[in-house]
């Protein structure tokens, strides 16, 4: 196959939770731009209803499953759901989390129900989505196995200062990965993670980050960007990458100390 | 450090792994990864030179097929042989894909010198050639390429280590040493460069079907593969569309090293 259509994904199916806005919108895009067909899941059902017809638009096939990604229950009717009107899952692309309970203020003040929340959404369901959704893909008749994305964070990957919550769950996320990647490989499933660094949604987020001048780069990162990285790892481009958490994020996490600290020191004699 | 930031596109591109228009070096062709790289680059619609570190004609004869498979791909390419140790060597061969392809917008570097051997039996000797080969020369090609990158404020570095970089195995002290040198060069350069519209990347590829000295010997198969959730050795055609992905985008992803390596590195 040439190099192109590797990247294709033409008949598959996503079921992407997380789809109703966000970095989950703009990946629903990019996978109806490749070929998929996109089962959108959130909460939000009139989100959801948005971005089917931004697919739409564009050619491409969406149908909206309203959910709670921390119900089992809920989960299991979406994976159900999902083959009901498409007949497979290809790809899981677990993308649904947030929040930032009880983050930004001293341990002592997180209750225990701000860290179980926040648990239960960014990891929790995670684990969840994996679990309804590899028996279809082990033990499909085509034998076609499967792909499952994690997305985590950058704060999976370095701590924060009184971020206590989201850098735990999301390192969990990291973690969980490998583990899927070890144990279902040999069911041809791969897995991996993707980490974005700070992509932001709103204007005063932005500001917040000062237009990404601290990032390396020097700029934060656009929606868009996720949707090719997701893509390549959904498709058969990345075939032999698996476990593996690949960070989008303008290189700060290859960095240490401020951004455009540059040190010079002349060469002389060895210590 | 300048202030340079470029803009990125505002929406996806309609391709957003197509290369037409760019111009690639990838140094190490002949190797097989090197070649994966090369031919996957040119499908993707790059025009590709073709480089080999100073070499016997062997390695002479295998690089010029390289070529051959770019040239049949309707790809504008090149053949050159450049000595990593002699900077004018280097910055030479970075003038002549320049000028023979229109620019130089994306490296890779994919020379290899593997060796495996007890450090006991490794004279100092044998650390030099096995740093140069595999640490000074894409630190070489990165420095003349950066220089061309810089003016252009686009480019795309992507540099190619073994899994052996990331996890101790007995015998490869000096080539895990100096392909873990490419690691944290890459973090360095990424850095260094960040404000360049210059990323710097690497894939770190675990043991390979048919790899020199580790996936052309049966018994390290074996082992290799066994340790592996897939039961198989990666195959060094997967490489080809990594590069691509990293070649092709849109310059959010730097400083980040990728295991391709089938999951070796995820395990205990």
């Amino acid at each position: 196959m040439a190099t192109p259509d590797r990247f294709r994904l033409d008949g598959q199916v996503v079921l992407l939770t997380g789809a109703g806005r966000g970095l989950g919108r703009a990946m629903a895009l990019s996978y109806a731009d490749a070929g998929a067909k996109v089962a959108g899941a959130s909460r939000t059902l009139s989100q959801l209803e948005e971005t089917a017809e931004l697919v739409a638009e564009r050619g491409g096939e969406a149908i909206s499953i309203a959910t709670d990604v921390t119900d089992r229950v809920a989960v299991e009717a979406m994976v159900a759901e999902t083959i009901d009107r498409f007949g497979r899952v290809d790809i899981l692309m677990n993308n649904a989390g947030g929040g930032a309970e009880g983050d930004g203020s001293p341990l002592e003040q997180l209750t225990d129900e701000q860290w179980r929340w926040g648990i239960d959404m960014n990891l929790t369901s995670q684990m969840l989505c994996a679990r309804a959704v590899l028996p279809h893909m082990t033990e499909r008749p085509d034998n076609r196995g499967g792909v499952i994305i994690n997305v985590a964070s950058g704060f999976g990957l370095r701590g924060g200062r009184d971020n206590w919550m989201y850098v735990s769950a999301k390192a969990g996320v990291v973690n969980f990965t490998r583990s899927l990647a070890v144990t279902y490989g040999s069911s041809g499933v791969r897995t991996n993670c993707i980490a974005p660094g700070i992509f932001p949604h709103t204007p005063q987020a932005l500001e917040r980050w000062r237009g990404g001048r601290y990032i390396p780069i020097g700029r934060v990162g656009l929606a868009w960007e996720m949707g090719p990285l997701a893509v390549f790892l959904s498709s058969d481009a990345a075939a032999g990458i698996s476990g593996e958490t690949i960070a989008q994020d303008g290189g700060g996490l290859a960095a240490i100390g401020p951004t455009g600290w540059a040190p010079r020191v002349r060469l002389t004699e060895p210590t | 450090m300048s202030d340079f930031v470029p803009t990125p596109n505002p929406e996806q591109p309609e391709d957003p792994f197509l290369l037409r228009g760019r111009a690639a070096l990838v140094v190490g062709a002949g190797d097989p990864l090197g070649r994966a790289a090369a031919v996957a680059l040119a499908e993707a619609g790059a025009d590709v030179a073709v480089a080999s570190l100073r070499a016997g004609p062997q390695e002479v004869v295998r690089v010029n097929s390289v070529a051959n498979e770019i040239w049949s791909l309707g790809r504008a390419n090149v053949a050159i042989t450049l000595d990593a140790s002699d900077a004018n060597s280097v910055d030479a061969a970075v003038a002549r894909t320049s000028s023979e392809l229109g620019g130089l917008d994306i490296l890779i570097n994919a020379a290899d010198l593997p060796v495996a051997a007890p450090l006991d039996e490794l004279t100092p000797e044998d650390w030099h050639a096995i740093l140069a080969a595999n640490l000074l020369a894409p630190a070489m090609t990165a420095r003349a390429a950066a220089r061309v990158m810089t003016i252009n404020g686009y480019g795309r570095i992507i540099n190619l280590v073994s899994v052996l970089a990331a996890r101790g195995v007995a015998n490869t002290s000096s080539y895990a040493a100096a392909h873990a040198g490419v690691l944290a060069m890459t973090r360095s350069l990424s850095q260094e460069l960040a404000r360049s519209g210059i990323t710097v990347n690497a894939l770190q590829v675990g043991i390979y079907e048919g790899q020199h000295g580790f996936g052309d010997d049966p018994e390290t198969v074996r082992q290799v593969a066994r340790m592996l959730p897939a039961k198989a050795l990666v195959k060094p055609e997967d490489v080809g569309p990594a590069v691509v992905a990293l070649a092709a985008d849109s310059g959010f992803i730097t400083g980040e090293i990728i295991a391709l390596d089938g999951a070796a590195t995820a395990r205990v």
